[in-house]
């Protein structure tokens, strides 16, 4: 009988084994981890989705059960349709998540560090619903079905919330599929950046309620690209999770970037769709000027309208944006630092080229008696405003509760009358010279607003 | 006028079917949720409550409901801890069953008392252990099961279970170990008899560079897994110095409808081994004329 530890011959004389640099790695594991590896392996857990609420034993006795796996850079961890059985928390690293969808091949999501994936057979009971494949060199921490039960099988709380948790990823990687199908229907698109030179002016609710009044025009055609560093949240107001971000893709090579980055739109039922910049705030350095251009470039191709929430700060990411916009709005509140704060951001503005018409100012009113009048407003800033937002009491705050977008659900809304103002203004303005150009493609106003066709 | 007096054979089989309806009444009434507990006697001989209860669970997922309600019902009644206990019990009868019923009853947490069954004298021992394993599955049992291999060898029983047992990325990984453990042309059996894809990368791996035996079994993975991506080093493979594996890689190209290789099978029709030979012929004209897989291949 040969040894388990038993060496070829070449093994001896090499004194290493065949292959220098494995695919797959699997961890040598001992029957009980040491302190600080259990440590290590809780600390991933507790990152992890729904798992971070278990109670503190059972995060030890799964723990003691993940088994440690290295996968090399573009290496299959899951294989779409397959049968699957084991969880995966990632340690380190980012995988893609992907859909074959003949003839197309869709990035859903990009995962990275403290993500889960892989539990869609277990819970839902159905093969995997789409490959994952390590877009960096991995390590993975993997728990099987048999551990999971014998864990989690009395937890019953545990195990429908994370089944709540893999039904809406299946429901939302269904959904990003589909609209990631569309192709490529339209020529260029406008590029509109909101800009609110002073923190809570609003500006990340005014750009959700214009996507949505443009949307309701123009339904699947308008995007909301989410650059209010470093806490960008349109998603969470419109009641989107995003699963992954324009930061994310910034090492998908260039072939397949197109295609990941239209999987990374967020769908939402009311027409408009969302692309967050960054999930977390570390993840603001990877959105560089470069990769903006790259993917503005790419979504003018496929969008009608791209409003940029572009948020407070001027940074070189902000200046290579505003190279892109065919339009500025700048949002303002009736507060003497706020009108002072737009006051140096038209200046910069018109000194960096900006033609007057295409710069317009948006009063937000939020209060109901503005300490500001608005001629004042006018008198400080020089010029006139193109729109005022009446105050909308707790109308906002409310919406972004229940995670709907005002302009779609509330015509009565003093936000949505803003909104549509100012998407009338931008039709006005970016419409005509585009009509030729979309009377051919699937421009098909939404049924309940003619006059918009 | 006297009745005849039956045998005590008979009476005995008359029993022992009795028993065996009540413990099916009793089983199908757990699954069906109107009962959550059974009674009967886990030591009796006479029933095969292992085969009782996959006639009951036929169909079923091993995470199904049914499977759960069956599992708790053992366990409240006490019958599990018993079955775990006679894991260790002297007569390899006892043992056997009991290792039968743990692995139908998916009993995760007596992996570790049917481990060591692999290692048993008697097979009908060893066989149920590896079956039951098998079916309980999880990273234990593979480990079990690979720790067997690589103690006794690729015993086809253990390849199927291992396949069967191996959670996501443990074959894969296992393929990749850069120590030697003599296990590896088994681990790619079972790689492809598990079919996944993600086996792929590390399967041409270990045809690159692996010995005879695993080049001959990465060859025949890559075509049950049906990995058109591994054509080319499968096609490479026609060339290859030892009979075996070109005969492997005439076969994986077979499986995967490869027609655009025809001309390298043509070429191997002059062959000098002749089993290489017979392979290429068969090869060939199932690519020709798609007819039915050719039966003497069904497990080679």
């Amino acid at each position: 009988m040969r040894p388990e530890n038993h060496l070829g011959p070449r093994e001896v004389l090499t004194g290493t084994g065949r292959r220098s640099t494995p695919i797959l790695r699997q961890h040598p594991e001992t029957g009980r981890p040491a302190y600080h590896e259990m440590v290590a392996r809780v600390a991933v857990l507790e990152r992890a989705a729904v798992f971070f609420s278990l109670p503190e034993g059972v995060l030890r006795a799964l723990a003691r059960r993940l088994r440690r796996v290295t996968v090399a850079s573009g290496e299959m961890i899951v294989g779409q349709g397959e049968p699957g059985d084991t969880i995966f928390f990632i340690e380190h690293g980012r995988c893609r998540v992907m859909i074959e969808r003949p003839p197309s091949v869709v990035t859903v999501a990009v995962l990275s560090d403290g993500d889960v994936f892989g539990e869609g057979p277990w819970l839902l009971k159905r093969p995997q619903q789409a490959s994952v494949y390590a877009q960096t060199d991995c390590t993975l921490l993997a728990v099987d079905r048999q551990s999971l039960q014998l864990v989690l099988g009395r937890d019953r709380t545990a195990i429908e919330n994370l089944t709540r948790v893999a039904d809406h990823r299946f429901r939302t990687f269904a959904d990003t599929t589909v609209q990631a199908t569309w192709g490529t229907l339209f020529k260029e698109a406008t590029v509109v950046g909101v800009y609110s030179p002073k923190g809570g002016s609003g500006g990340t609710c005014l750009s959700l309620n214009v996507v949505g009044s443009l949307a309701r025009r123009y339904p699947g055609q308008v995007l909301l690209l989410d650059l209010d560093f470093p806490y960008p949240h349109a998603a969470l107001l419109a009641g989107l999770v995003p699963t992954t971000c324009l930061a994310r893709l910034s090492q998908v090579p260039s072939e397949p970037f197109e295609e990941a980055l239209l999987s990374a739109v967020l769908y939402h039922s009311g027409g408009p769709m969302i692309l967050a910049g960054s999930l977390r705030p570390e993840e603001v350095e990877e959105v560089t000027p470069e990769l903006v251009t790259r993917a503005i470039g790419i979504l003018r191709k496929t969008f009608r309208y791209i409003v940029i929430d572009l948020g407070v700060t001027i940074s070189d990411t902000t200046l290579a944006l505003l190279d892109l916009t065919q339009h500025i709005v700048l949002v303002a509140a009736p507060e003497l630092s706020a009108v002072k704060s737009a006051t140096d951001a038209i200046d910069i503005l018109i000194r960096l080229g900006t033609p007057h018409d295409r710069l317009s100012v948006l009063l937000n009113n939020r209060s109901m008696k503005p300490a500001v009048t608005r001629p004042a407003v006018e008198r400080m800033l020089n010029r006139k405003v193109d729109i005022e937002v009446g105050f909308d009491y707790s109308r906002p705050d409310q919406a972004a509760v229940n995670g709907e977008i005002l302009s779609i659900t509330n015509p009565r809304s003093e936000i949505t009358r803003g909104a549509e103002a100012l998407a009338d203004l931008l039709d006005a303005i970016h419409g005509q010279d585009r009509s030729t150009t979309f009377a051919a493609g699937r421009s098909v106003p939404a049924s309940g607003h003619p006059g918009h066709a | 006028m006297m009745l005849a007096t039956p045998s005590s054979g008979v009476i005995k089989r008359t029993r022992v079917a009795v028993r065996r309806s009540v413990l099916r009444g009793q089983l199908q009434a757990v699954a069906a949720g109107k009962s959550e507990s059974l009674t009967f006697d886990p030591d009796s001989a006479a029933v095969d409550v292992a085969a009782l209860v996959r006639q009951v669970t036929a169909g079923q997922r091993p995470d199904s409901l049914l499977h759960q309600r069956l599992a708790g019902a053992f366990q409240r009644s006490g019958i599990a801890d018993i079955v775990i206990d006679q894991l260790a019990a002297a007569d390899a009868a006892l043992r056997t069953r009991s290792a039968q019923l743990a692995g139908v009853l998916g009993m995760t947490h007596a992996v570790s008392w049917i481990s060591p069954l692999l290692s048993a004298k008697e097979p009908a021992v060893r066989t149920a252990a590896t079956r039951a394993l098998g079916r309980i599955g999880g990273t234990q049992s593979a480990h079990a099961l690979l720790r067997a291999i690589r103690r006794e060898g690729p015993r086809r029983t253990l390849l199927v279970e291992l396949a069967r047992a191996a959670p996501d990325l443990f074959l894969e990984t296992a393929l990749c170990e850069t120590k030697r453990t003599g296990a590896q042309s088994a681990v790619a059996i079972a790689a492809g008899l598990r079919g996944r894809r993600a086996a792929v990368a590390p399967l041409l791996a270990l045809l690159a560079s692996g010995n005879r035996r695993e080049r001959v079994a990465s060859c025949r993975a890559l075509g049950w897994i049906k990995a058109e991506s591994a054509l080319p080093a499968v096609a490479g493979a026609l060339g290859d110095r030892d009979w075996r594996v070109r005969v492997s890689a005439a076969k994986a190209i077979c499986r995967l409808g490869a027609d655009g290789y025809l001309p390298e099978l043509e070429a191997l029709r002059s062959d000098p081994n002749t089993h290489v030979r017979k392979t290429v012929r068969i090869a060939i004209r199932r690519l020709l004329n798609t007819t039915e897989w050719p039966k003497e291949w069904a497990w080679r």
